[in-house]
């Protein structure tokens, strides 16, 4: 009965301790995991549910994982993080943008919880948002496409033009056009990460525009990647392999796998030195990943793939090195120089090579 | 089978208090009954989900004020869209004007980020209100001008809202240190409804609804205006007869209806939300709808519906985490109440034959 009380301001800072304290004895750490879609078989709930899977893997009965999938963004997703909080939830994994400001306001009210968010930008002492250099690997399927195309177009069926996905984009454009400078970016903003029909028509509408390599970009289900395949363009997206919905026509997908995050996550809530900062994680973490390439991709193009790759690791090279121009021609970054992690992390203008102006 | 099922029954000459009591009691117990079944197959425990269901909203004073705080945007939209059902005018697009009217009221604190004058919620309110009206005013008038249906109008005026939002979240109205992501600037404190109690989001906006409501009663109980209001919708020729305007009756209708629906969208924004964001009607525009039927389009009836929607939804939510139903079992158990419902009050006007009048409709 305590916990109904609790969730009132103060007695939920002290059921917060009580559970806290109950964990250093037989009681498993309960985490709580929310995610915005289902968990299904592809896609970013599915992603995110593998690294939780780690976790479980690593502690066994020590953790309770409850999860709760397919809950929209909003006011009704704040009272169920609520609850989760009083429910006795000591660690939580908020899967999408929109959790941000309901966990924040629970981080600060519980400062013995600890708090993982996707994507986000606002942090506290126990509140780490996490985001993954989705652009590392964006890069390298660009310069595959730039092999493969011949009507020299790509197409890219957006969610939300956010800094997030437009940095993936500049990612896909600059790597195709260092190896081909003629090829140019069209891009759909559908305004959904979760819109199977209107991803499936925005894809078909670049089809028809031109391009023969399409980049599914943040979409949670293989709409894109079964249009591309029927229409016989080439195709990779994100988070989780869609192979087998285009077993001719995959490029190849840049994954995320986030145990290695996870886990490491919950190892330090559990030392207790959980540290809340902004968890920016690419391939030099192992969470990007990229597998299941083409085999059209010729031997020369992968060898030079895995050269530009292993310099990515090494901090050798950087996808945004300069020299950058932005759309209008303009120079956003001198030669010799590299953009800052804080302005990519908010980037909101696109890499010459695209011809879609961001949506103002 | 319809047919038949039908003709066994009869409308009784006044409708049936006791009925009316009953129905939802009744429905309840049917949908635990079939839910029971479809938690049986998913393994999940039925005393828990019940209990979460129906008796956890209640137990801590947090749910009971995130019950409130749901009721009132419910509550204010079901009111004003049932006044347009009465008078038949089909609004279907509060969820737009709810939109709208966020948008509206969102324009003070997006352009006097730094004020913290007294004044500045009520220029929301104004703002929020008159934006509602606004929209569902554009309906009025194809309507009243060109005949343009209504159902379809205010249905598609929902959807030009939500890409109205997207573009001001995406351009003008982005908030400047949100890395692009599509919101606006936290709200200020001074533009904020004050919580209620500490700790918990219901605020003081819970008023409108409540005065919107014995506004409401009043016009359409006690007024001549509501007589004619429901004449000119109902018998546009009769009303035209008698001296009733029908085009006033869609006018008042759809005015009413913006009018609350943007007070709404406003009472989101400057409440629980805090922000104008991509989200910000949680289906209360639509669920509006539902709670209005429930209600038997009756005032009263509707503050009872009102009150039964939230605490069914608060409890879905309690579900989740509580008895880890997944949320489409939610939707379905939520789903079977309102099917049941509706069912069993077709009940309060109508009864089965009994043998001797089935007869006697035989023999004519």
């Amino acid at each position: 009965m305590k916990r109904f009380i609790s969730q009132t301001l103060i007695a939920a800072a002290i059921a917060g301790c009580m559970v806290a304290t109950g964990n250093a004895q037989d009681d498993p750490l309960e985490i709580g995991v929310l995610l915005p879609s289902p968990i299904a078989d592809v896609g970013w709930s599915h992603a995110l549910n593998e690294g939780i899977n780690a976790v479980k893997k690593k502690y066994g009965d020590e953790v309770k994982v409850n999860t709760i999938e397919n809950i929209q963004e909003g006011p009704d997703a704040d009272r169920i993080i609520n609850k989760m909080v009083g429910d006795g939830n000591d660690f939580l994994l908020l899967g999408s943008f929109g959790f941000m400001n309901a966990g924040l306001r629970l981080a600060q009210r519980n400062p013995d919880l600890s708090f993982i968010h996707a994507s986000g930008y606002k942090t506290a002492d126990n509140f780490s948002p996490f985001t993954a250099k989705y652009y590392e690997g964006a890069y390298l399927m660009g310069m595959a496409a730039a092999e493969l195309t011949t009507t020299k177009k790509l197409g890219v069926v957006g969610a939300f033009a956010i800094p997030e996905l437009i940095s993936t984009i500049n990612g896909f454009a600059l790597g195709a056009r260092s190896i081909d400078p003629d090829i140019t970016v069209d891009v759909v903003w559908i305004n959904s990460w979760f819109d199977p029909a209107k991803a499936q028509d925005a894809a078909k509408a670049l089809i028809a525009g031109g391009s023969d390599v399409l980049f599914s970009n943040a979409q949670d289900t293989p709409s894109v990647v079964t249009v591309a395949e029927e229409a016989g363009a080439y195709v990779f997206n994100l988070n989780s392999s869609m192979k087998e919905y285009a077993p001719t026509r995959y490029l190849g997908v840049v994954k995320t796998d986030w145990a290695p995050f996870f886990v490491a996550s919950v190892d330090a809530h559990i030392a207790g030195n959980f540290e809340g900062k902004n968890e920016w994680l690419g391939m030099t973490d192992d969470v990007v990943v990229v597998e299941d390439w083409s085999s059209d991709i010729s031997a020369d193009m992968a060898a030079q793939i895995e050269a530009t790759q292993a310099d990515i690791v090494s901090g050798a090279r950087h996808v945004y090195d300069g020299p950058l121009t932005n759309q209008a021609g303009e120079e956003m970054v001198p030669a010799g120089e590299r953009l800052e992690d804080g302005a990519i992390l908010g980037i909101d203008w696109h890499v010459q090579g695209v011809n879609t102006p961001l949506p103002q | 089978m319809v047919i038949t099922v039908l003709s066994m029954l009869e409308r009784r000459p006044q409708p049936s208090r006791a009925m009316l009591i009953l129905a939802p009691l009744i429905a309840v117990v049917l949908s635990v009954l079939v839910s029971s079944v479809l938690l049986l197959i998913l393994k999940k425990p039925l005393g828990t989900t019940l209990y979460a269901f129906f008796i956890e909203p209640f137990e801590s004073f947090y749910s009971i004020s995130e019950i409130f705080l749901k009721f009132g945007p419910l509550l204010l939209i079901a009111q004003a869209l049932a006044v347009g059902f009465r008078a038949k005018v089909w609004n279907i697009g509060a969820e737009g004007q709810m939109i709208i009217g966020a948008i509206a009221a969102s324009a003070v604190p997006v352009y006097f980020v730094d004020n913290s004058s007294f004044w500045l919620l009520p220029a929301m309110m104004v703002l929020g209100a008159l934006g509602g009206m606004f929209w569902a005013g554009i309906a009025a008038f194809l309507k009243t001008r060109f005949n343009a249906n209504e159902i379809l109008v205010t249905l598609m005026l929902s959807s030009v809202a939500l890409q109205l939002l997207y573009f001001l979240l995406l351009g003008p109205w982005k908030d400047p240190m949100g890395f692009n992501f599509p919101q606006t600037v936290m709200f200020q404190d001074a533009a904020l409804f004050e919580p209620l109690f500490s700790g918990v989001r219901l605020n003081s906006s819970i008023f409108i609804p409540l005065l919107f409501t014995v506004g409401i009663w009043l016009l359409m109980e006690k007024t001549f205006g509501g007589f004619k209001l429901v004449v000119g919708g109902l018998a546009p020729q009769a009303a035209a007869y008698a001296g009733f305007s029908a085009k006033r009756s869609v006018w008042i209708s759809l005015l009413i209806a913006g009018f609350a629906a943007g007070l709404a969208g406003m009472s989101e924004v400057a409440g629980p939300i805090g922000q104008l964001q991509r989200s910000v009607t949680s289906g209360y525009g639509y669920a509006g709808i539902i709670v209005a039927y429930l209600g038997g389009l009756n005032p009263i009836g509707i503050v009872f519906a009102a009150f039964f929607l939230s605490v069914l939804h608060i409890g879905g939510d309690i579900a989740l985490v509580t008895a880890s139903l997944p949320i489409s079992a939610v939707h379905v158990f939520q789903g079977l109440l309102l099917i049941f419902y509706l069912s069993v009050h077709t009940f309060v006007n109508y009864r089965f034959k009994s043998p001797r009048t089935a007869e006697q409709s035989h023999r004519t």
